[in-house]
């Protein structure tokens, strides 16, 4: 009997190390079977695989008291602590991960370019090798739906709004000037570079309560956190050059670029029309830097950017028979610095501060205007995350802003102006996604105006629904208020802020390698600035009286994949539009708002001739102008633009494209607007010129080389 | 068995009998312990998720090594093998959003196998061949985002060990994709093809220590691509 004694305890031994068996079922919380799901305990190989029908089984030696683990993509995981004897039969039910890709975002309002994100309607790459924008992404934005094209002006009208109610912030932090410095009815154009540029986002509306002083829209723009590779970029153009440089290290990186812009030489080969013929053409000479530092626990950036330009130019004058001589000569600088870290227990904060300087010298025959503008932006936010399914956002920023302008003028003394319409704002705003089908944000802001030592809030909500597998709607809903142009602050400071009210449905539908969108809109305006003189003057008397509207339609379709080498997109703006400000004596369209506009873009890639070919098609119906000779005000309407441009890219060899560009290539006869005399001629009438580009045709040809270890890099991004 | 042959004989002999047999019971658990322990939990583990991965349970597959990561947590191997299996297994899918998470937890194991010290090396082209697998969801948004990185990695990993095999093959593998978008005639890398063999020829080693595989992957790219048909 023996030896079977000894074989108990052999058996015994293994015995006390008891195996138990583990079993049970996941599912969604709809009771849906989730198979491939992992489940084991925690600290041990012990687990399985669901099933097909969600079961799992497996066992285990591990004692007592465990951790039972299930995971599965697109759900939240979960730990159970209990006893290894009670996990039989067990259910568990998983909650879906509300930060899954295919959940629902808040997109009414929202234009989201670049990034990693698949929900991209504009990637940076896009902005600069669409036709006829000439390498300035604010031109390209003017190809989104919900902006209005003002050829003569070049900065953005959003739904209604002037170009001042739109404002740029870089890395969260607000820029001051964000276009490069023009006269009288001559384009400018965006400041920035767009490759140093990897998030771009434009919203047309409704947008965070973390930005404020901006009634229309707001762009933000997110500089590169880690560039791609060593390299220098060498660009020969028809109208000047660039270089730029970016050094990578280990944990930081330095870009800089510069360039220089002289449109002498072009306008010698193409003079430009009679009404603008320039002693001293365009000069731009341009610089910009970001530094960025990656940590541990974040990212350190600055940004800076400076330019000087300066032109001289000779225009019509209907009021003599003289030329305008009209002279400008500006300096900017910018600098930013930001970090943006992890504190620990789901906190993480950013930090962040700009400053600018600005001088411009303005010269019209004999008068001479000089403004400065020195600005500053500290900013401070936190955020805490309860859970993925609830943020909490809380944040504070000072604007300081010192404006000073000194006219000289032969026959009056100087006269100098001066005004700080500091503000100081806090905001708090929460994320909440219940599902992954519903999402929701609200916040509000309160703004305190030292000038008028007042405090204003605005709320701000929006939310989004899935409806379906691939569509969504959003809703928003928004009070948004700006201090008063400085134009008219400078004589006044007791002008309240200008207000507005946003609302906006969206739906958005996004396929593979497709984007749909339609946005409907209607905006209020209140406390409009009011003037009772041709010109806002110091002799002026000012009201905030003033109010109007804007309703309308946006549609946008993008598709990169049904032809093959084909993308394009079309977008299609309706805008009803009236506003009684400055000195209307009634509610009229304003002279910036034309009620329909469109814009095609397509870019075509044609391997044999290693080619990327592009053509892009605007058009905007005719704009009101107030015609004197006729009664009523805002009585006329220009013709409607048109304008079909074409660029050609070709690699010469990966790293060397040469590239050409020719925008209104139909030679179609645009005209702006109309400008009068202001004194009658010899048959009673005020004689008029009409407001064209300065030329119907602008050709450019560009030389792009990378010098960088990567032989299949090159600048075509950045064309 | 022998014990049952005891007879009557002497108590003196029984008891040295019983001895032996205790002494040949404990040997024997002592081996059958030792067999066990030279086939460790780890090796056992690791050689349980391979077999599945081998039957094409690719789900199963890296869910164990996940959880032999997860148990070790010294060890960068099986969250790089989880890593990889999940690459592996993305790229024919094609549904956007699934293949996209899919990634999203490869790259956190990656991510995870980079914080135990993995080697340099093998990480980084783990890291080109995600970064390739994304590039497939939606070429016409991450192409241009993305092959410079993946190049820069791949330049990267041949300054530090230009003899890895994987190196070569991975390599290679992405410069015939791009030869072939640019309708370029791949064949023009079957010298490189030729080359990453001899350097896996040179390597001899267990998967349980290190990555090793790729062998028959570049076999394979070899018949497909250089063969005369």
């Amino acid at each position: 009997m023996r030896p079977l004694l000894i074989l108990f305890l052999v058996l015994c031994s293994s015995i006390l190390q008891a195996q138990q068996e583990i079993s049970g079922r996941v599912t969604d919380k709809s009771n849906n079977p989730i198979a491939g799901a992992n489940v084991y305990l925690q600290g041990t190989y012990d687990g399985a695989t669901t099933d097909q029908q969600g079961n799992f089984f497996f066992t285990t030696l591990a004692g007592k008291k465990q951790t039972l683990v299930v995971s599965f993509l697109s759900f939240e995981t979960i730990h159970k602590q209990m006893d290894v004897s009670l996990m039989k039969n067990i259910q568990v039910s998983l909650r879906e991960d509300v930060t899954g890709l295919d959940a629902v975002i808040v997109s009414a309002g929202t234009f989201s370019a670049g990034d990693n994100s698949r929900v991209t309607v504009l990637n940076p790459l896009d902005v600069v090798t669409t036709a006829g924008v000439a390498g300035d992404f604010i031109a390209a934005l003017q190809t989104l739906p919900g902006t209005s094209p003002v050829g003569e002006d070049g900065r953005l009208f959003v739904r209604g709004g002037t170009a001042g109610e739109t404002k740029v912030f870089i890395d969260g932090l607000q820029v001051f000037q964000p276009y490069s410095a023009s006269a009288n009815n001559l384009p400018s154009r965006g400041r920035f570079s767009p490759f140093l540029f990897d998030g771009i986002t434009f919203s047309s509306g409704g947008y965070s309560a973390e930005y404020g002083q901006a009634l229309s829209a707001v762009l933000l723009l997110n500089t590169i956190d880690e560039p791609q590779q060593t390299e220098t970029n060498i660009s020969l153009m028809s109208v000047g050059g660039g270089i730029g440089h970016t050094q990578k290290w280990n944990k930081a990186s330095l870009s800089l670029s510069s360039s220089y812009t002289n449109l002498a030489p072009y306008q010698e080969l193409v003079p430009n029309k009679e009404q603008a013929n320039f002693p001293k053409p365009y000069e731009n000479l341009g610089g910009e830097a970001v530094f960025r530092r990656h940590s541990k626990n974040g990212i350190f950036k600055w940004y800076a950017a400076y330019d000087h330009t300066n032109l001289e130019v000779l225009q019509l004058n209907l009021d003599s028979p003289d030329l305008l001589e009209v002279g400008l000569n500006n300096r900017n600088f910018y600098s930013n610095i930001s970090y943006q870290g992890v504190l620990g227990n789901s906190w993480s904060v950013y930090p962040g501060l700009s400053a600018a300087f600005s001088n411009n010298h303005l010269q019209i025959n004999n008068l001479h205007v000089n403004t400065r503008e020195v600005a500053a932006n500290l900013k401070l936010k936190l955020t805490k995350r309860f859970h993925n399914r609830f943020k909490v956002h809380i944040g504070s920023e000072y604007v300081f802003r010192n404006f000073s302008e000194e006219v000289l003028t032969p026959e009056n003394p100087a006269h100098t102006y001066e005004v700080q319409p500091d503000n100081f704002a806090a905001f708090t705003e929460a994320d909440l996604n219940l599902s992954k089908n519903f999402a929701f944000k609200g916040g509000v802001r309160g703004d305190y105006m030292l000038l008028q030592e007042k405090v204003m809030f605005s709320p701000r909500i929006s939310m989004a629904l899935k409806s379906g597998k691939d569509g969504q709607i959003s809703l928003a809903y928004g009070e948004f208020l700006q201090q008063a142009e400085i134009e008219q602050l400078k004589f006044d400071k007791s002008l309240q802020p200008e207000k507005a009210t946003h609302y906006i449905l969206n739906y958005q539908l996004t396929r593979p390698g497709s984007v749909f969108r339609a946005e409907a809109f209607h905006k209020e305006y209140g406390d409009l600035v009011k003037y009772d003189t041709p010109q806002p003057g110091f002799d002026s008397s000012y009201d905030n009286l003033g109010e109007g509207y804007a309703r309308g339609l946006d549609l946008f379709y993008r598709d990169d994949e049904s032809i093959s080498n084909l993308q394009y997109w079309i977008s299609y703006s309706f805008i009803d539009s009236k506003r009684e400000y400055m000195n209307y004596p009634e509610e009229v369209t304003p002279q910036f708002i034309a009620d329909h506009s469109a814009s095609l873009v397509t870019k075509y890639w044609v391997s044999t001739l290693r080619s990327q070919l592009g053509f892009t098609y605007n058009f905007a119906s005719g704009r009101p102008f107030e015609d004197p000779n006729k009664s009523g005000f805002m009585n006329g309407k220009t013709r409607n633009y048109n304008s079909l441009s074409f660029n050609w890219a070709f690699l010469l060899s990966p790293q060397k494209i040469l590239y050409f560009s020719a925008s209104n290539i139909l030679g179609y006869k645009n005209v702006f607007n109309y400008e009068y005399a202001s004194t009658l001629n010899a048959t009673g009438q005020y004689d008029r010129k009409a407001i064209t580009p300065a030329a119907d045709r602008f050709f450019f040809i560009g030389f792009f080389w990378t010098i960088s270890k990567d032989k299949a890099k090159n600048q075509l991004d950045s064309l | 068995m022998e014990s049952f042959k005891f007879g009557q004989r002497n108590q003196q002999s029984q008891k040295i009998k019983i001895m032996k047999a205790i002494i040949v019971y404990i040997l024997l658990g002592l081996i059958s312990a030792m067999s066990t322990h030279a086939q460790s939990p780890y090796d056992a583990g690791m050689t349980e998720a391979f077999e599945l991965w081998r039957n094409e349970k690719p789900t199963e597959a890296a869910n164990l090594f996940e959880r032999i990561a997860k148990a070790e947590n010294d060890n960068w191997l099986p969250f790089y093998y989880a890593s990889q299996v999940k690459i592996v297994q993305s790229f024919p899918m094609t549904q956007p959003a699934m293949k996209e998470q899919l990634l999203n937890e490869a790259q956190e194991l990656l991510d995870e196998a980079k914080g135990q010290g993995g080697d340099e090396v093998e990480l980084l082209v783990l890291q080109a061949m995600l970064h390739t697998a994304r590039l497939t969801v939606d070429p016409a948004v991450y192409a241009m985002k993305l092959s410079p990185v993946i190049t820069d990695l791949y330049t990267k990993a041949s300054k530090l060990a230009p003899e890895n095999p994987r190196l070569a093959l991975s390599r290679t593998e992405w410069n015939m994709g791009s030869a072939r978008y640019f309708g370029e005639d791949p064949k023009v890398y079957c010298p490189d093809l030729k080359d990453g063999l001899k350097l896996f020829e040179k390597e001899e080693r267990s998967p349980m220590i290190a990555p090793a595989w790729g062998k028959e992957r570049l076999q394979m790219l070899i018949a497909q691509t250089c063969e005369e048909k």
